[in-house]
């Protein structure tokens, strides 16, 4: 691979100055290593382009040269003196600005106080200078596309791709040099996208260095001036598109990594056991369509198999987990559990006919926080442990609590222990064992190891392995695809909503592809072919 | 190590903290007034907190489920007016008690519905109808004179003396133990304390959130439709505006029992203690003579005071278990990782809660 890198120090093609240079930079959590000796350079007047998958470390990237976090080494050069940000209005003074992939503006205000919010113009002390301010925007806004008329309306009025603009203007505003772009184009129509890239290139004539992060490989050909590939949290090639293609960019992405041997022997454990399913059809789902996330989304999922979903972060998984659940109600579309049509109007349905779910955030979507260990696993089905279906039996609650502590090796004192002070993995563990609780016929994990440590990891898999050997279905959704492809006997690839491909698993019948290979299979189908070809006008604009 | 955290959830937890408050109070009252400690007082300043301590126990479920009711006060009044119209124009005892009963109930079951049904916030639904409820009760007022009936049996219902015990006490005792029973024992309860902890992951784990939440109302209803017989019985006439203001009695009581108002976390008898020492301090500036001018600014200081001190002694104690000394290193603040900020809601709900309360009390 190493032979079409392109060191940025080098590359001389009519690029401004270094405005940013980052050396070395990394960034540990406690347990997790979140950026290791990232280097990047930014040129005034030059695209650069971010790539990597889920997790590889390109938020905290963003976070450090945008101030919202600290570097615990290397450092941070700003016009090639060395920078210290403890807070990003001081990222900003400099110059930096940056636009998240969320919108940060505040809805019911205009474009004119969007773009001033907290950084009024004012005559003298007190009073705002409502004309100065309307003045610098009108004169910035013209170029972007926003009329005089858009300038006095609420911002949530506007389309999306406007509040993008607007987003630009504020940076603008206050001469940015350097505009950092999170997914800038994720929610925008193809020709709203197409406008947006126009806007890009009009700040590259400006002199702006811009950092774009994006999952979209097809849209960086023919924009970006440098690409930087991150993996595993660490920079693994700067290189200029010229010499690359989508899928050659995919093979960066992904890189030719090997299963993590600590896994080997569970996964081993589950090829022998592989086959014990009765191979009838559990779940099938036809047409599902919930406007704009999930569209036409037909599968079905066979008992004793797991079926891994594998995309993006915004493709819709985690939207067609909350459909099969019934927390969502689909526009269309018809459910189907054991050949039979069912309308699952609310979670609680959904236990009823078997059906549970890990969700994705620990914190926020399925711990109790403040409730005992016992408590958390009972809840999913509260009437199997009272007395006459009218008291809580707390022995018997307890008891089920310590035998399920017993059995899925979860790390507690006790089974009054509150939820929170466990570590991730074991709380995950406290959630599967509240849907096991259940007797779930299927079980959905969304992101199981998300936060788990590395040992905790092999332990969820083996759990997600018992259950389906004993008969259950599972329903993984992963973004570590080498983990999905370990796990998963078959991989249905998701893309803004639509069902865009299936892989089988590593190993499994039907499937020579090495693990890598699979992998980029996965990646080229979730990232590319969006039906989008850039404009060629702004081509030239490169060469 | 076990027996600090053991001693440690006993003080932060169980409402220690007010306890000891109206211990305090008590015993300072007892010395600066000689009428203070007297059976006649004691049974006085009982009867007169029978009304908040109801409606406190009611506000319990709510602020446990991560809900507000700011109705209760005037379904309280409401209630009262509706019993005394019934037994007024001929009405069994029977026939006026459910009447007042159901008022508070249909009340309960209007604001669950908006809230629970039609996701309306809480704090809109229960404020319109607190307005509304009082709003009808002058109505009524002004078209009947709700002077009171000849009644010795709905009398009794408060005055008779069970034991040297008046009867309302009784009922009252019999209702708090019923609706802490309910609360602790029963898997109705423990959906309204998962509800209050994370709705989304009770939402998630099966739980049937929008029955909880209708429910909630309801119980909330129809407590203060209770606490209106018993008002109308003790008083034996309505006034326009009778009610007004109890709602935020009711909820100082429920945080000074240590109540969390983002819910999750309570007991109904914490928010009894809460609402008898309301009851104990505005009896006891009364008996030593402090000017009634500075009821409302003493009451509302001493909210603060004990919600501190209860919260203080929380941290303390949690911070003290939670981070043992040995990790000192000063990393910035953990992301992602494990949650250990147990208190966090809590917490936030500290301003809010003085706020209302040091107002209206």
């Amino acid at each position: 691979m190493s032979h079409n890198v392109v060191d940025t120090e080098t590359e001389t093609n009519a690029a401004g100055p270094v405005l940013i240079e980052a050396r070395a930079l990394g960034k540990t959590y406690p347990g997790v290593v979140a950026l290791e000796n990232v280097s990047l350079t930014l040129r005034a007047g030059q695209i650069h382009a971010l790539l990597g998958e889920n997790g590889a470390g390109k938020s905290t990237l963003i976070g450090l040269l945008s101030g919202t976090k600290k570097p615990d080494s290397g450092e941070l050069l700003v016009d090639g003196e060395v920078r210290q940000f403890t807070n990003p209005k001081q990222a900003q003074e400099l110059g930096i600005s940056t636009i998240y992939q969320e919108q940060t503006l505040a809805p019911d205000l205009t474009v004119t106080q969007n773009v001033f919010f907290g950084r009024e113009l004012k005559k003298g002390k007190f009073l705002l200078d409502e004309l100065a301010m309307r003045r610098r925007v009108e004169e910035l806004s013209g170029e972007f596309g926003l009329s005089p008329s858009d300038l006095d309306r609420a911002v949530g009025t506007l389309g999306a791709l406007k509040q993008h603009v607007v987003q630009i203007l504020k940076a603008l505003a206050f001469d940015a040099r350097v505009v950092i772009l999170d997914e800038p184009t994720s929610g925008l129509e193809d020709d709203e996208r197409q406008m947006l890239f126009e806007h890009m290139a009009r700040l590259r004539d400006r002199g702006v260095a811009l950092l774009w992060v994006t999952h979209r490989l097809d849209e960086i050909f023919g924009l970006a001036d440098v690409i930087t590939v991150l993996r595993d949290s660490r920079w693994i090639a700067s290189v200029d598109p010229a010499g690359h293609t989508p899928d050659s960019l995919v093979r960066l992405m992904v890189g030719r990594k090997q299963l993590a041997t600590e896994y080997d022997q569970v996964h081993a454990h589950r090829e022998r056991g592989q086959g014990q399913g009765s191979g009838e059809e559990h779940l099938r789902l036809e047409s599902v369509t919930r406007y704009p996330l999930v569209r036409d989304v037909s599968l079905t999922v066979i008992k004793g198999e797991i079926l891994g979903i594998a995309g993006i972060a915004g493709a819709g998984r985690t939207e067609l987990a909350r459909i099969i659940l019934g927390a969502d109600r689909p526009d269309s579309g018809k459910v189907f559990i054991e050949g039979r049509p069912v309308s699952l109007a609310s979670p609680r349905e959904a236990a009823k006919r078997g059906i549970s779910l890990v969700p994705e955030e620990r914190k926020t979507q399925s711990i109790l926080g403040t409730m005992s260990i016992a408590k958390n696993i009972s809840i999913s089905d509260l009437s199997r442990v009272t007395r006459m279906h009218a008291v809580l039996d707390r022995r018997k609650e307890n008891g089920i609590a310590r035998s399920y502590i017993n059995d899925l090796g979860i790390k507690a004192r006790d089974a009054q222990q509150k939820i929170v002070n466990l570590s991730g993995g074991n709380q995950q563990k406290a959630i599967v064992a509240r849907c096991l609780f259940n007797n779930p016929s299927l079980l959905i994990f969304d992101e199981p190891t998300q936060g788990v440590d590395v040992a905790a990891k092999a332990e969820i898999y083996r759990l997600i392995y018992d259950f389906v050997d004993g008969g259950g279905a599972a329903i993984v959704i992963s973004s570590e695809l080498p983990e999905l492809l370990s796990l998963s006997d078959r991989i249905v690839v998701m893309r803004e909503g639509r069902l865009v491909g299936e892989v089988a698993g590593v190993g499994r019948q039907g499937n020579e592809r090495s693990e890598s290979e699979s992998a980029e299979l996965i990646m080229s189908m979730a990232a590319r072919n969006t039906g989008l070809l850039v404009d060629n006008t702004l081509k030239e604009g490169v060469a | 190590m076990n027996i600090r955290e053991k001693f440690g959830r006993a003080a932060a937890v169980d409402g220690l903290p007010i306890a000891l408050a109206l211990i305090v109070v008590i015993a300072y009252f007892s010395i600066a007034s000689p009428f203070f400690m007297t059976g006649e007082n004691i049974r006085n300043l009982l009867m007169q907190s029978i009304f908040t301590i109801l409606l406190a126990a009611g506000m319990t479920f709510v602020l446990i489920s991560g809900g507000i009711d700011l109705s209760v006060g005037s379904a309280t009044g409401l209630s009262a007016a509706v019993t005394l119209l019934v037994l007024m124009n001929g009405g069994t005892l029977a026939a006026g008690i459910a009447a007042g009963v159901a008022t508070g109930a249909a009340i309960g079951a209007i604001n669950g519905f908006f809230i629970a049904v039609l996701g309306i916030n809480a704090f809109i639904v229960t404020l319109a109808s607190l307005s509304i409820g009082a709003g009808a009760l002058q109505v009524l007022t002004s078209e009947v004179q709700l002077t009171g009936v000849d009644s010795p049996g709905f009398a009794a219902l408060t005055k008779a003396s069970i034991l040297g015990i008046p009867a309302g006490l009784w009922v009252t005792l019999a209702i708090v133990a019923i609706l802490e029973w309910i609360l602790l024992a029963t898997p109705l309860g423990r959906g309204f304390f998962a509800m209050g902890t994370n709705r989304q992951a009770a939402f998630l784990a099966g739980t049937n959130v929008r029955r909880l939440e209708l429910g909630v109302y309801l119980i909330s209803g129809t407590v203060a439709g209770t606490a209106g017989v018993l008002l109308a019985s003790h008083l034996n006439s309505v006034q326009p505006g009778l009610g007004q203001g109890y709602e935020f009695t009711a909820i100082a009581a429920a945080v000074l029992g240590g109540i969390a108002l983002f819910g999750g976390r309570g007991s109904v008898w914490r928010s009894v203690v809460g609402a008898l020492f309301l009851a104990t301090l505005s009896q006891g500036l009364q008996l030593t003579g402090v000017d009634p001018l500075w009821f409302n600014i003493v009451t509302g200081t001493s909210i603060v005071a004990a919600v501190a001190l209860d919260r203080g002694v929380q941290h303390f104690v949690i911070g003290r278990l939670t981070s043992p000394p040995k990790q000192g290193t000063r990393s910035g603040p953990p992301p992602e990782g494990p949650a250990t900020g147990a208190e966090s809601d809590e917490e936030a709900s500290v301003p809010v809660s003085t706020l209302s309360a040091a107002r209206n009390v």
